[in-house]
């Protein structure tokens, strides 16, 4: 067995919605984590990140608006979220673009990320 | 960690993996992730360069004719060396 | 009054849109509860919530919700449970005509 990481789940969400329900079940898990109280992160990686464009607007396409739940995350104490800095250069967002508490990784941080989980489930 | 990787070559999830890969990791191919072992493909170059252990599970390599041209790096493992690796490392990234 | 075809089987209201303050009374009549202004409180907040953040919340962050908004004394789950008593995450949001919280157990 290699060195078990310090603890806590990290959720990595790879998938854009809302072609797939993979980006809801993703924040789901993470708000069900954080319900139980116990210690949990969410990483948006590569295509993830555009889950965070923030004019979406769902209500003709019944379903959820998923950045208005994403910025429910600081009630569940989710303080912050990880964004994957070249994902997110490469879909054009900016800083303003970003829910509050975001923090950019960039590549090398990235391995660092998940190498400090425990446990890591990726959608 | 070890990874697992399950989507056809050229879909972002290669590049994503690849861009975490490190010498310590092991990782599988998975369904039409076995394609990216072909030896005449340019897939699994930039896989071997991480310096992890390469490993693809037999049955979906079998099923996708792909068993006798793997490139050299990769070993065929079944549904026991599957769970073998789990056992080896502590995490699990599944990439597809 | 609305039918019993504008609820599901476990009582939330299927239309959201279809919810009136009269609703809300029916609604709380089934659960055993008479509204009183601090019920009303909690349910606009609740209402707010599902605008905001286009979910019903879990117990934790409605808790949290309250407190932001209410203050201190109101933003504990002993207050919620003595106006929603058993699982007020689920019964406030049922009432205020909102989905079943998703993360709700």
């Amino acid at each position: 067995m290699k060195a078990a990481a310090q603890g806590g789940v990290l959720v990595v969400t790879r998938h854009p919605q809302p072609g797939r329900s993979l980006a809801r079940s993703a924040l789901d898990t993470a708000l069900a984590t954080a319900a139980f109280e116990q210690p949990v992160n969410l990483l948006f990686l590569g295509a993830g990140v555009l889950q965070l464009l923030p004019e979406q607007d769902s209500s003709d396409v019944g379903v959820r608006n998923l950045r208005k739940v994403i910025d429910s995350m600081p009630l569940y104490d989710m303080e912050h979220c990880y964004v994957d800095a070249e994902g997110a250069a490469r879909a054009g967002l900016t800083a303003t673009d970003l829910p509050p508490g975001a923090i950019l990784v960039d590549h090398t941080a990235l391995r660092a990320l998940f190498d400090s989980h425990r446990h890591v489930l990726g959608f | 960690m070890l990874h697992t990787l399950n989507c056809s070559p050229g879909h972002p999830a290669v590049q994503d993996c690849i861009a975490l890969l490190q010498q310590e990791d092991a990782l599988l191919l998975l369904g039409d992730g076995v394609y990216i072992a072909l030896e005449n493909s340019q897939g699994w170059q930039a896989l071997q360069a991480s310096g992890a252990t390469l490993h693809a599970l037999e049955a979906d390599a079998r099923a996708a004719g792909v068993q006798h041209r793997l490139a050299p790096c990769f070993t065929l493992v079944d549904d026991a060396g599957f769970v073998a690796l789990s056992e080896l490392h502590a995490q699990h990234m599944a990439w597809y | 009054m609305l039918p019993a075809t504008a609820f599901t089987p476990e009582g939330f209201l299927k239309d959201l849109s279809a919810w009136t303050p009269a609703v809300a009374e029916q609604l709380a009549a089934a659960e055993g509860i008479a509204l009183t202004t601090a019920h009303w409180e909690v349910l606009h907040l609740l209402r707010d919530y599902y605008q905001q953040f286009d979910s019903s919340p879990a117990m934790r962050p409605l808790v949290k919700w309250v407190r932001i908004n209410l203050g201190e004394d109101c933003g504990r789950s002993v207050y919620l449970l003595s106006l929603f008593p058993g699982s007020p995450a689920k019964i406030a949001s049922k009432i205020a005509g909102l989905p079943k919280p998703d993360n709700c157990l």
